[in-house]
């Protein structure tokens, strides 16, 4: 592959990304070709197929009717299980990131304020957490809520209660492993806009007598909203698709919109159901994600 | 940060006590759950089909990220916020929509289940994360030194393999990291994707720990824990993944 420059010696400087021409295109669509072609064929065609699967109607027979219909949408607004899957998945989603961010928020400022050594142990504890088999981290909160568990022991040596409380298989223990799952979604984020915020402007607000507090609250916050913006999309939409999690720690009571949605395909094999039911799980997220950047972008004037 | 390793330490804790239960805190000491990993159905091949896929996985995404990667940070052209936006959207999207979608698709053109299909769903699910890696290390990475090999009259295939390289293999590795760890540790996209005889690592595991109670699983995570984090602490040491990750 020898271009024009490289065959006539060392004349023509770079002329590749300044120049135009056929063999540019060429070269930008044999680039980008195999990774598009393949979500093309394997990303986006599937799902154009799934949409135009959830307006099929079915009867339990293998011939769908021709003629597309809303069905299943209004099935699963009506049918009660199905709507209170949604509402439930929307409100563990909404609880679950508020309580990350709460939680998450000092921790990235400690990861900023740290010493080198603390700030890489730290850096290395959330990227194994992260790494760590979703399977293997929900388990260890089946063992921390567990009846006879850690937990219960140590409320009961306290006297709180008399015997151990039942915790798992409820929507508190998911909302709990939730948040343990977003954690380093939303540390990441925030701690990498803490990173850009130089020194000198807090300095610069402690100078001229802000204590503290009304420096993070009016200085630093308001500069880190981006990571903020970036941690609590990502975890929102990883709550709302969350699937393994209610599975383990959830019960059928419990169940959140994924589930439902399996249940419908995998149990009884009601595919346009089932693919209803995602479609508006799918919808329902992106109009929350743009919704909530709207509002950020708008109504906060921040620059996300 | 304690809750973060709460679980995990008291995981570990449970995996060496002797009980047949899940109890606190811990009577007596065993190895036997350690032993009794071997009783979970079809551990062995689960886990080398597991490892199959999620090399092959890190592998595929890796090599069709480089050169797109390469177009989006160094090229522009036409459309490039909406294909980069569509190409990063696997991430926000409901894994077990993926997962179905593909399903539906297999179904529809008749293609043949087998364990090529989680390798075709676990691409999708995981391509982007490679493409954000390598996209954050080549701007990182100085393009007039690219300039400067190439006013040398290196080709481009000389300018890619002695200089870009180089320079963009943290974003190579950690990209290939996250793409294997993903697809590793995947359930929501596999259960859809699986057809008899065929089965993965995290779907044995998960259908041990709905039908048994006994710590066997605690015992398997402590092993999962100590081999990831000796892979992340090794690469990190060498690559410097973290910072990368944090930047990009």
């Amino acid at each position: 592959m020898t271009d024009a420059g490289a065959a006539s010696g060392v004349a023509i400087p770079v002329r590749r990304r300044s120049g135009g021409g056929s063999r540019r295109w060429l070269l930008i669509a044999c680039m980008l070709g195999p990774l598009l072609g393949f979500m093309a064929v394997f990303y986006a065609t599937p799902f154009v197929y799934l949409a135009q699967e959830s307006f099929q109607s079915w009867d339990g027979e293998d011939e769908p009717k021709a003629e597309p219909t809303f069905d299943y949408y209004k099935k699963t607004f009506q049918s009660s299980r199905t709507s209170r899957a949604l509402t439930r998945t929307f409100r563990i989603s909404l609880v679950s990131t508020l309580i990350a961010l709460v939680i998450c928020y000092p921790v990235a400022l400690l990861l900023i304020r740290a010493g080198p050594r603390l700030r890489s142990g730290m850096l290395l504890v959330i990227f194994i957490s992260l790494a760590a088999s979703l399977i293997v981290r929900n388990y260890g909160w089946l063992v921390v809520l567990a009846d006879q568990g850690p937990l219960n022991a140590l409320l009961v040596g306290l006297g709180f209660t008399g015997r151990g409380l039942r915790m798992v298989y409820s929507e508190g223990a998911t909302i709990v492993a939730l948040v343990h799952y977003v954690m380093p979604f939303m540390i990441l984020p925030i701690y990498g806009s803490l990173l850009r915020i130089p020194d000198s402007y807090s300095e610069a607000s402690v100078s001229l007598g802000a204590g503290p507090w009304t420096t993070l609250r009016k200085v630093v916050f308001p500069l880190s909203m981006p990571g903020v913006f970036g941690g609590t999309i990502l975890s929102f939409a990883i709550c709302m698709s969350a699937f393994v999690t209610p599975l383990m720690l959830g019960s059928p009571a419990t169940a959140m919109m994924s589930q439902v949605a399996a249940e419908q395909l995998l149990v009884q094999q009601n595919f346009p159901w089932g693919s209803a039911i995602v479609t508006i799980l799918t919808v329902a997220t992106f109009a929350v994600v743009f919704a909530y950047g709207w509002i950020v972008r708008r109504v906060m004037k921040a620059d996300v | 940060m304690a809750v973060l390793v709460f679980p995990v330490v008291l995981t570990i804790l449970v995996s060496f006590n002797g009980s047949q239960f899940i109890e606190f805190p811990p009577k007596s000491f065993s190895m036997d759950w350690y032993v009794n990993i071997a009783k979970i159905n079809k551990i062995g091949e689960a886990t080398l089909l597991s490892l199959l896929v999620a090399s092959l996985t890190g592998i595929l995404t890796v090599l069709m990220a480089i050169p797109a990667a390469l177009a989006i940070a160094r090229h522009g052209f036409p459309a490039k916020a909406m294909i980069v936006a569509f190409l990063l959207s696997p991430v926000a999207v409901p894994m077990i929509a993926i997962g179905i979608a593909i399903l539906q698709f297999f179904v529809w053109t008749g293609l043949p289940f087998n364990w090529i299909t989680l390798l075709v769903g676990h691409v999708v699910l995981t391509s982007a994360y490679p493409v954000r890696t390598i996209v954050a290390s080549l701007t990182l990475s100085n393009p007039s030194l690219e300039e400067a090999a190439a006013s040398l009259g290196a080709n481009r295939w000389t300018v890619f393999r002695t200089v870009t390289l180089p320079q963009i293999t943290p974003g190579l590795i950690s990209g290939f990291l996250f793409a294997f760890l993903i697809s590793f540790d995947n359930y929501p996209i596999s259960i859809f994707l699986v057809r008899a005889g065929v089965t993965t690592m995290p779907i044995e595991v998960f259908n041990y720990i709905s039908q048994q109670l006994d710590p066997t699983p605690a015992a398997f995570s402590t092993i999962y824990i100590v081999i990831v984090s000796a892979i992340i602490v090794l690469v990190e040491r060498r690559f410097g993944v973290i910072s990368l990750s944090v930047r990009g």
